[in-house]
């Protein structure tokens, strides 16, 4: 008998096997055979398969894509929040540090949608649950640079939370969106408003609250200027609620008085300040590295002008900020 | 080397052990120990992180802010998954190569300038993620692009794969000299296991330098940016491979110990070397598990990959589930330690942790790893599975209960017949595999269920909180507060044989060579086909052992199909 640290003298290729090691393998076959066969099967009859159509895109152009989508849907209010209805069946989900652009959405149950995946930045991971039923779960990958489009139908109506599960970051467990599964009269929902892109307001910055400036257009500018003018205290509330999350400034045009003191408050993570334009002279630094909520940071603005700035993380779905110094 | 050895060479520079009769050459024992007490150095530094760690996902103490979760995971990962393994294995190779031949190590020169090349990687690995400044993030493992980790965490990892493959040399070196000096010899099994172990290993380190330079080249500016997809699939080569090295490197030692302390002999060369060779053409391609719920690959691909290429794998595994425990049965009924169906298990030294280790090893790392690996190899069930906590849960059942009771085995050997020192701190020692093996299984399988079952994803330092939201995994509460418990448990019966290792080196009695486990001497037949009475392996009854596998794959199929009924009821994706 041979020890496994001696070299086996003699024949030991033409050895026998013993009968229950020769059945053993026999099961093993046959089993990574079903194993095998089930799956492929399963491609034919079963109802989850994760296949579909990739492209490659651009992340600028799956912005665009996403903006276009939005704008075109339809919203409905429920529970006091206003989701997206989408005009077709085309779903559009844009990944980004750290938000889920295009959600939260209603879809109707029984319904097949297409879901668009993709990602404005790094990699994600579009991770969805039923709430009532947490073990009825699935996770996709989500690249840059790739729109992965999969159908999916839903059966069972109540609210899908979407979490990200691929690290993207120190915000990472902050990113949280999520979809309603219901039917809705077609009554109730507000069509898709026809102007968009801040037309219509009273000042525009030189558009840096439309999506033809850096990053997307800025929702909750609705072309009013705050006017703050000769109050000595003003507060500027950082990640308040707006754009499809918690990344919004509050409000986002302020008016202040020359040498007038600017607080920022962080209401919510991970945001930072940084300053896309200012009048000559003024050398405000902004505040580069990510705070989360309790934070705060003032600045006296001693300069008139325009400063332009943004949160460089949320930059792409629109947290974009203006304090005008009259 | 470190002059903790009580053992004497001869003029030559060999000696003879003892216990397993093998003739050993100070140039390959001074590397074994140099590799081996780093590797242990590894385990202690990433076990350390491990407290902190589990101590955040169990959010009822919830330690750490999720900045330094990251980083301390990143840490936690980088030393056990790679270091503490990769280092084990260099030190493996050199056992199951010059040891079991019976030879010098060729290029001892080449082994040391590889030890310091990988300790010189796995410096600045750690000294880059614990430095780790904004815009940088932590790496993690996988350190996916774009997002950016610093360049120096790259070089690291590039240093150290470099290091890796110029410690394999001397290995390799040493077979080619014997296979000059005997043409017609047959390898020792073990030796034969870790030659395909070094091909595998090969492999998956000439995947890290194609992942590493490109993307160190892009941290430096150097290229523009790389394609996310690209970078997986060459990621998961190294990335996975590395843990196809663990693999094999356990599959061997398993043969070794199960020799070396319980007196197993070999059920059949035939079908043990052809599971390697099976091993050797398939395993690193089923890696492309990875990208089963990527959109870049196509489900042909993704298919193909993961049915014909794993189960060439799956294949192998289970090939050894049964030659394992059979040689063990055969070995022990020969030498007359068996009746009936399980008196060969009955009879075995259980109080001899190289033993319990091992075995522990064999049945954790079969029904908490092996099983699980093949169902979210399977592509649609990836789907459940994919980075959820039960992910995590996988590979801490192959690698943290399987691989690492098995090396922890070795290490008590070690201790043994290559530092001669016997085991200090006895009961200790008697008990350690069981605390850590059976609190880590339990919190694998906690790890498994909230995965699984209320889809915790992995890497959040916490679940029960959202920002900015009211939903919350709240209802695996239970399961953390087991989690949490157990993993403690797990952390402090690894440190226990850190423990016993330090003491026994320093203060362990001279070991005198006398038989362990319950055998006289473990190479007692070796050479020869039949045994005394004129019978050979294969006419002894293997009915125990056959009769285990049928309960595991009892297991196997009945995981398997309660997987698939939960993908059932998952709402119709695809078309």
């Amino acid at each position: 008998m041979d020890s496994p640290i001696t070299a086996p003298d003699g024949d030991w290729w033409s050895e026998k096997i013993n009968r229950r090691e020769s059945i053993w393998l026999g099961i093993s076959g046959v089993w990574a055979l079903t194993l095998f066969g089930w799956m492929l099967g399963w491609t034919e009859f079963g109802a989850q398969n994760q296949t579909g159509e990739t492209y490659e895109v651009s992340t600028e152009a799956l912005r665009q894509k996403v903006q276009t989508y939005k704008q075109s849907a339809g919203t409905l209010t429920v529970d006091g929040e206003e989701l997206l209805v989408p005009a077709e069946n085309d779903v559009y989900v844009g990944a980004l540090q750290w938000g889920w652009d295009g959600l939260p959405a209603v879809l109707r149950p029984g319904e097949t949608y297409r879901f668009h995946l993709g990602s404005y930045d790094v990699q994600h991971g579009f991770s969805v649950r039923n709430a009532d039923n947490l073990s009825q779960q699935i996770s996709l990958q989500v690249l840059p640079g790739y729109e992965w489009v999969l159908e999916m139908t839903f059966d069972d109506p109540g609210t899908y939370h979407v979490v990200c599960n691929e690290f993207c970051g120190e915000g990472h467990r902050s990113m949280h969106g999520k979809f309603v599964v219901q039917d809705y009269d077609e009554s109730a929902v507000t069509a898709p408003e026809e102007s968009e892109n801040g037309s219509g307001g009273d000042a525009d910055y030189g558009g840096w609250f439309t999506g033809d400036a850096a990053g997307g257009a800025t929702e909750n500018y609705d072309g009013t200027t705050v006017d703050e003018t000769g109050a000595d205290q003003v507060t500027v509330t950082v990640g308040s609620d707006g754009e499809g999350g918690t990344a919004a400034f509050d409000p986002p045009a302020v008016s202040v008085s020359e040498g007038t003191t600017v607080t920022f408050e962080w209401a919510s993570n991970n945001h930072n300040l940084l300053v896309d334009s200012q009048p000559d002279g003024a050398n405000w630094g902004g505040h580069e590295p990510l705070e989360n909520e309790g934070f705060s940071v003032e600045h006296t603005f001693e300069t008139g002008g325009v400063y332009a700035y943004y949160c460089e993380p949320h930059l792409g779905i629109g947290m974009k900020g203006v304090v005008e110094v009259v | 080397m470190f002059g903790f050895s009580t053992y004497e060479y001869d003029s030559d520079g060999f000696r003879e052990c003892n216990v397993t009769g093998l003739s050993i050459h100070k140039s390959a024992e001074d590397m074994v120990k140099l590799y081996g007490l780093t590797a242990i150095l590894a385990l202690a530094i990433g076990g350390a992180f491990a407290v902190a760690v589990a101590l955040t996902r169990w959010e009822a103490i919830g330690l750490l802010s999720a900045g330094d979760f990251y980083t301390y995971l990143s840490v936690h990962a980088w030393n056990l998954l790679i270091f503490w393994m990769v280092f084990m294995e260099i030190a493996i190779l050199y056992v199951g190569g010059p040891f079991v031949l019976g030879r010098r190590l060729s290029l001892p020169r080449v082994a040391k300038v590889g030890w310091v090349v990988m300790a010189a990687g796995a410096v600045l690995v750690n000294a880059a993620i614990l430095l780790t400044e904004y815009p940088n993030q932590a790496p993690l493992l996988t350190s996916y692009v774009p997002l950016p980790s610093s360049w120096q965490f790259y070089l690291g990892a590039t240093v150290f794969v470099l290091g890796a493959i110029v410690a394999a040399v001397p290995f390799l070196a040493t077979l080619w000299n014997h296979q000059q000096e005997n043409p017609s010899k047959t390898l020792p099994l073990v030796t034969f296991g870790a030659f395909i172990t070094s091909i595998v290993a090969l492999e998956a380190l000439l995947g890290g330098l194609i992942t590493y330079v490109p993307t160190l080249l892009w941290r430096v500016g150097y290229f523009e940016s790389i394609d996310p997809a690209f970078y997986r699939q060459m990621y998961w080569i190294i990335g996975h491979g590395s843990q196809q090295i663990n693999l094999l490197a356990m599959i061997t030692v398993w043969y070794f110990l199960t020799h070396v302390v319980g007196g197993a002999v070999v059920a059949s060369q035939k079908v043990s070397r052809a599971a390697f060779v099976l091993y050797l053409f398939f395993i690193n391609l089923g890696a492309a598990h990875h990208l089963m719920s990527d959109p870049v690959v196509s489900a042909g691909w993704r298919m193909w990959n993961t049915s014909y290429a794993a189960y060439g794998a799956v294949l192998a595994s289970m090939i050894h589930a049964f030659a394992i425990p059979a040689g063990l049965e055969v070995g022990r009924r020969a030498k007359g330690k068996a009746g009936g169906l399980f008196g060969w298990l009955w009879s075995s030294p259980w109080d001899d942790p190289g033993f319990s280790a091992t075995i522990l090893s064999i049945i954790l790392f079969g029904f908490l790893g092996g099983i699980t690996g093949v169902m979210m190899g399977q592509m649609q069930l990836n789907m459940t599975w994919h980075n959820t906590l039960a992910t995590v849960g996988h590979f801490h059942a192959t690698v943290a209960t399987g691989t690492t009771l098995a090396f922890m085995g070795l290490g008590y050997y070690v201790l043994r017949l290559v530092f001669g020192r016997d085991w200090s701190l006895g009961l200790l020692a008697k008990i350690q595999p069981y605390l850590y093996g059976g609190a880590m299984g339990l919190t694998v399988l906690m790890m498994m269920y909230t995965g699984i079952l209320f889809g915790v994803p992995r890497r959040h330092p916490s679940v029960m909180d959202i920002p900015g939201t009211a939903f919350s995994f709240s209802a695996a509460k239970p399961f953390f507060a087991v989690f949490g418990v157990a993993a403690i448990l797990a952390i402090l019966g690894g440190a226990l044989f850190v423990v016993v290792a330090l003491a026994s080196l320093l203060f362990g009695e001279p070991f005198d060579g006398g038989p362990v486990g319950d055998v006289q001497r473990a190479a007692a037949d070796g050479g020869e086909r039949t045994d005394g009475d004129g019978k050979a392996a294969h006419a002894y009854s293997m009915r125990g052992t056959f009769v285990l596998c049928l309960v595991f794959l009892g297991a196997f199929v009945t995981l398997w199909a309660l997987n698939w009924y939960l993908l059932s009821t998952i709402w119709q994706i695809g078309p």
